[in-house]
């Protein structure tokens, strides 16, 4: 097998521990100085139903899930009968041959099965029954040759709030787990630790939040919704510990969610709220209120496929027309959709920065997959500064008494008073309204504002950044992209590289503004472009068509709630006819 | 005491746009009043406005104001209030965005007890979309979108904030104004929610319950010997079998507001902390 790279799954039934097994297993192999990338999948259920945690790990950046597992610890029947197809020849499967639904004779396996007590073995350690994930974890350390002093090390910092007699459990079921398979078999592996590299290792939704934290977040508001949740339970956990003070509050609906940012915005603070499409629309109102006030408010969209309740816990793209024009009447806003982990804490940071300059919407587009996969992360500084946008602490009214919180400049930013800080009253207006925000049918009122706002598109256009262009001259094919198909398409390029078959790789992690300029330079200079999205439309195909003029034909499209993988892009690649 | 800017009549750009008759103008006088008589700075002000004939009072007004969107008036005033809670935060609201478009926040908010204080305009009808049943308008009452008399019994403000924890309850009747005025400035004085429903005449859609109607069946609750710190009296007084309606403060109790209950906000507003260094060392450790 490939030296440099192994895939690990384990595959068991919703609430019995899979995910944390997962992250041992990810955390240990990032402790051996390894990249890694962690996929999961699991339904909509808190217990039953089938689980699963996907280990990628190497010696070299890894940036997608794997179709084939070089190691499956299967802890139930289930755990088997919907992996077997992603062993190969020389793959590993770990099985309870003491649970009595399994007839292993019965199953025709690639590579080799071993019999693995999991339940007896934890129980022989005082453990219960849950704790044969840990069984088939050790067992898993060792026949990769990690080191089993750094999975210890590992349940000690996982577990250590749950106090010394869960982490030594833990410890000895993964012990007896690794000594157990230690006498049965020789390791697949010796998976040597990279010295002096150190890994952080976080999900998407953790990436967005340091990421908003570091960008100033003051106050988030969220109503939980898969996959969205995981950031409302992490800043409300972490607000303690942040240096600076931010409030978290989970409202009643997603409608309070937004109308409280906004208010929080008014008053002058950095707000963020967070949710998936079927929440997002509950927001929109609060969408379009910011637009016209003029409120600077983050928008967190992960998607999920809809419509309506669709698949809760599965990814998709779908929602890309829908943020780009959510809301009745035009504004100017942010539409940023983050590829990786590293994109997701640079552009949420960004996000914050974003809104309050330019004193509009800014909507953060992620989806299930990079929201809940888990990233290699490099953080090179801990110290973050934020320059402040438009605050005008020490007001001055004018003779209306009033404060001229939207006065008409050339850049359509203006001024904000801030409530309680001097006295500069105006009225933050969800009608059309004056330069003091006061409600206007005027024609030449609408007119203005309009326009002022609108004119706020060509700074907001001079921000966009160059965007992920991964040229190789001798490229068949450029595929273009956003969002977190970039990891699927890095991992296929490092396949297809093997096979001298260069491709190009356009990710837009911009779509509004919409970085015209730099993509019309891509589809004229490469020799086949392909379109590739999460979606049945080809919603960014009709955004480039609408903003280039270039209608791109060639279209790769999946709409089935799971992500793109790397062989599959490499088999349409090999299989692409000009 | 404060200037308020709106009695330069002179400078003031609008003039309020209710019908002759409107019980707005007097709420909009006892608010002015209202304030004033809590004697805090108008900078500290911020009054949050909902859609309808009570919240284009927005353009009436020269304080720090948001005009939200419909129903949405107690959250937007709430995310102000935990963003900077130096604030003392108004709300004019209807019966319409307050107990049908609103009426989660209402529930909701209210078991916060964030400290707020809603001014329902309660006039039974939704008036600036011109006559429709409100959640409050009695049974079988024909209005422009029930024409054969509305179905639904009308919903009870007063019970609701009794049972649903609100700390500061009070009905009152828009034409007195001093009366009116010192009941705003109490609920702005009281800290943690505060709810005064005020009963609202409508001359054009809702010409049955007139000032006459009114003054028939209210009575005063202090000239009841009411207490108001007694709950179960309160309830007493709201679920009367006979046709009283009974005004004043029904129940007020003291305890801890919202922003008082969050650690975060200990030493002083949100707002009033720098974001200009963010150091994250502390919450990187769990991803290694």
């Amino acid at each position: 097998m490939d030296r440099d790279n192994i895939v690990w799954k384990v595959a068991g039934a919703a609430g019995e521990g899979i995910m944390s097994t997962g992250l041992l297993f990810s955390k240990t192999c990032a402790r051996h100085g390894w990249y890694i990338f962690d996929y999961t999948e699991y339904p909509s259920l808190i217990t039953g139903g089938h689980n699963t945690y996907q280990v990628h790990a190497a010696k070299h950046p890894v940036f997608s899930q794997n179709l084939n597992v070089d190691v499956l610890a299967a802890i139930n029947k289930d755990g088997l009968d919907f992996h077997l197809e992603e062993l190969a020849a020389n793959s590993v499967v770990l099985y309870d041959g003491q649970d009595d639904s399994i007839n292993i004779s019965e199953y025709r396996i690639k590579g080799k099965a071993i019999d693995l007590p999991m339940v007896e073995l934890a129980r022989d350690v005082g453990g219960k029954e849950l704790m044969g994930n840990n069984v088939a974890l050790g067992a898993s350390i060792y026949l990769f040759g990690l080191d089993l002093n750094l999975l210890e090390e590992v349940i000690s910092d996982v577990f250590g709030d749950k106090g010394k007699e869960v982490v030594d459990l833990n410890k000895k079921a993964a012990s007896i787990g690794f000594q157990y398979m230690a006498q049965k078999t020789r390791p697949i592996l010796k998976v040597e630790k990279q010295p002096d590299v150190k890994h952080l290792t976080l999900t998407g939704n953790e990436a967005v939040c340091l990421g908003a934290l570091a960008g100033g977040l003051q106050f988030y508001a969220a109503y939980p919704m898969t996959p969205s949740s995981s950031v409302l339970h992490y800043l409300a956990a972490c607000a303690k510990k942040t240096p600076t003070q931010i409030v978290v509050k989970h409202a009643e609906d997603e409608i309070s969610a937004a109308n409280m940012a906004c208010g929080a915005a008014f008053a002058g603070t950095r707000a963020m709220v967070g949710t998936s499409g079927g929440g997002f629309c509950y927001m929109v109102e609060a969408l379009g209120l910011c637009g016209v006030a003029e409120l600077p408010v983050v928008f967190f969209e992960a998607m999920r496929p809809g419509p309506a309740l669709g698949l809760p816990t599965w990814t998709a793209q779908g929602d890309l027309n829908f943020v780009l024009s959510a809301s009745h009447g035009e504004f100017p806003r942010f539409v940023l959709a983050p590829g990786d982990a590293q994109e997701a804490f640079d552009i949420a940071k960004k996000s914050m920065e974003l809104a309050e300059k330019y004193q509009t919407p800014v909507i953060l587009l992620s989806d299930k997959y990079l929201a809940e996969s888990r990233h290699t992360f490099k953080l090179d500084q801990t110290v973050f500064q934020n320059a402040r946008f438009g605050l005008d602490f020490n007001p001055q009214i004018d003779d209306s008494g009033f404060y001229p919180r939207y006065e008409l400049t050339d850049t359509g930013i203006s001024k904000r008073s801030i409530p309680g800080f001097g006295w500069g009253p105006h009225l933050a207006n969800s009608y059309t309204h004056t330069k003091y925000g006061l409600s206007s049918e005027e024609s030449s009122d609408r007119k203005n504002q309009v326009d002022k706002r609108f004119r706020k598109m060509d700074l907001m256009t001079g921000e966009i950044p160059p965007q992920f262009w991964d040229v190789d001259l001798d490229a068949k094919i450029t595929f273009i992209s956003f969002g977190s198909t970039k990891g699927s398409l890095l991992a296929a390029k490092q396949i297809l590289k093997k096979d001298n078959i260069p491709v190009s790789i356009l990710n837009l992690s911009w779509l509004w503004p919409f970085p015209k300029d730099q993509v019309k330079k891509v589809i004229e200079s490469s020799r086949n472009v392909v379109v590739i999205e999460g979606n049945y439309l080809g919603q960014l195909a009709g955004l480039i068509a609408q903003e280039t003029g270039v209608m791109i034909k060639e279209r790769y499209h999946r709409f089935d709630g799971r992500p793109f993988y790397p062989e599959e892009i490499v088999t349409f690649v090999k299989n692409f006819k000009a | 005491m404060q200037e308020l800017v709106q009695t330069k009549k002179e400078v003031y750009p609008y003039n309020p746009t209710w019908c002759p008759g409107c019980g707005d103008f007097a709420i909009w006088a006892s608010i002015k009043k209202g304030i004033e008589g809590t004697g805090s700075p108008r900078e500290k002000i911020a009054i949050f406005y909902d859609v309808g004939c009570s919240g284009d009072m927005a353009d009436f007004l020269a304080y720090w104001g948001f005009h939200t969107l419909h129903g949405r008036a107690l959250p937007t005033a709430v995310g102000a209030k935990l963003a900077n809670h130096d604030l003392k935060v108004v709300i004019v609201i209807g019966d319409g965005g307050c107990y049908g478009e609103g009426g989660t926040h209402f529930l909701n908010l209210m078991r916060g007890n964030h400290d707020i204080t809603v001014i329902v305009h309660n006039n039974h009808r939704y008036s600036l979309t011109t006559g429709q049943m409100s959640p409050t308008t009695d049974k079988g009452t024909k209005t422009k979108s029930t024409p054969e008399g509305s179905v639904e019994e009308p919903l009870n403000p007063i019970a609701i904030s009794l049972t649903n924890h609100a700390s500061f309850v009070a009905r009152e009747f828009a034409p007195d104004i001093p009366r009116l005025a010192q009941r705003i400035t109490e609920g702005i004085g009281h800290i943690g929610f505060s709810i005064i429903d005020v009963l609202q005449p409508c001359p054009v859609f809702n010409p049955v319950q007139n000032h006459e109607w009114y003054r028939q069946r209210m009575v005063k609750l202090e000239e009841l010997g009411h207490n108001p710190n007694d709950r179960k009296a309160a309830w007493n007084q709201v679920m009367r079998d006979d046709d009283k309606l009974p005004i004043g403060l029904f129940f007020q109790e003291s305890k801890p507001a919202y922003h008082e209950q969050v650690s975060e906000l200990s030493q002083s507003p949100l707002v009033n902390h720098s974001i200009e260094t963010v150091n994250l060392s502390a919450l990187i450790k769990e991803f290694e």
